[in-house]
């Protein structure tokens, strides 16, 4: 892919992941710490954070067509890498109580389950379109079957 | 170089005839182009020159400047391009399905999804290509015969 195509891409990416922080960071701060009050700053952290996590993202690109078994290494260090960093951002906020593991289990294992349906999510949309190409690759071949060399339309 | 066209008899053989005084690389792309409108193509292998039923080759790739004919039995090196065989071949069910990659329609036994908007291309000979995310919307166009 070319890179100023993934890098459209990304900046795709970036504002999803703006929104999905934003309503992430609302439904987790109002169970574990429901009566805090921020200041104005705090509209930007889902625009800093969603940055952040939009590095890892970058060791899936490539010059060359990945293999999906070089594709699927790629994305399970993004994971880790991911995990990494939506860490360091709650070890290094002073609103985030990190000294309870149990915040920083749920953090870790909101990453891990939003990538894993994201991924999910993904895989059956392209499963469902593969179904689709399979069947029209069947109509295909049985309109061309024995006529090599004749003209498609 | 002149260009003459002559009409024969319905019992007599077509030929075409370069008569040229040197055999350049012109003359040869014009021979590889006549003979792969008429299905084959020339392909290299352990320095013999074959020539190759365009039917038999399963997909075709670009790999550090060089073009590889892949059948299901041997591989054969082209002096076309890739872009010069895609724009030959399209007619005759070749697809371009990533930069470097050209495949036969007609050898693809199943596809499947690989991961980010990508499938792999499962041919009859137990290979799998991968078709970029960029191409899948030519893939969907060319099998509705679009």
């Amino acid at each position: 892919m070319e890179f100023k195509r993934f890098l459209v891409n990304k900046l795709t990416l970036f504002f999803a992941l703006s929104t999905l922080i934003a309503v992430a960071v609302s439904l987790i701060g109002s169970a574990f710490d429901s009566q805090a009050r921020f200041g104005y700053g705090v509209m930007l952290k889902p625009i800093e954070y969603a940055a952040l996590c939009l590095l890892p993202t970058f060791v899936t690109w490539s010059r060359r067509e990945l293999s999906p078994k070089a594709l699927l290494l790629r994305k399970a260090l993004m994971l880790l890498l991911l995990e990494g960093v939506m860490l360091f951002i709650a070890f290094a906020s002073p609103d985030m109580d990190t000294e309870r593991p149990e915040v920083v289990l749920v953090i870790a294992g909101s990453v891990l389950v939003v990538f894993v349906l994201a991924n999910l999510f993904l895989w059956l949309k392209d499963a469902a379109e593969a179904k689709n190409l399979n069947r029209d690759l069947e109509k295909f071949q049985k309109l061309y079957e024995g006529a090599d060399g004749e003209e498609a339309p | 170089m002149d260009v003459r066209i002559e009409q024969i008899g319905k019992k007599e053989e077509e030929l075409v005839l370069i008569r040229c005084r040197a055999v350049t690389d012109e003359v040869r792309e014009i021979a590889a182009f006549v003979k792969s409108r008429q299905g084959r193509l020339s392909g290299v292998a352990d320095a013999k020159q074959y020539e190759i039923a365009v039917s038999e080759i399963c997909y075709i790739e670009s790999v550090d400047g060089k073009t590889f004919l892949y059948t299901g039995s041997g591989v054969y090196e082209s002096a076309y391009r890739i872009y010069e065989l895609e724009e030959q071949l399209k007619s005759k069910h070749f697809l371009r399905i990533s930069k470097p990659m050209l495949v036969n329609l007609m050898k693809i036994q199943a596809i499947q999804p690989a991961f980010n908007g990508r499938f792999t291309a499962v041919l009859h000979s137990g290979e799998k290509v991968i078709i970029s995310r960029s191409y899948v919307k030519a893939l969907k166009a060319a099998l509705k015969g679009e």
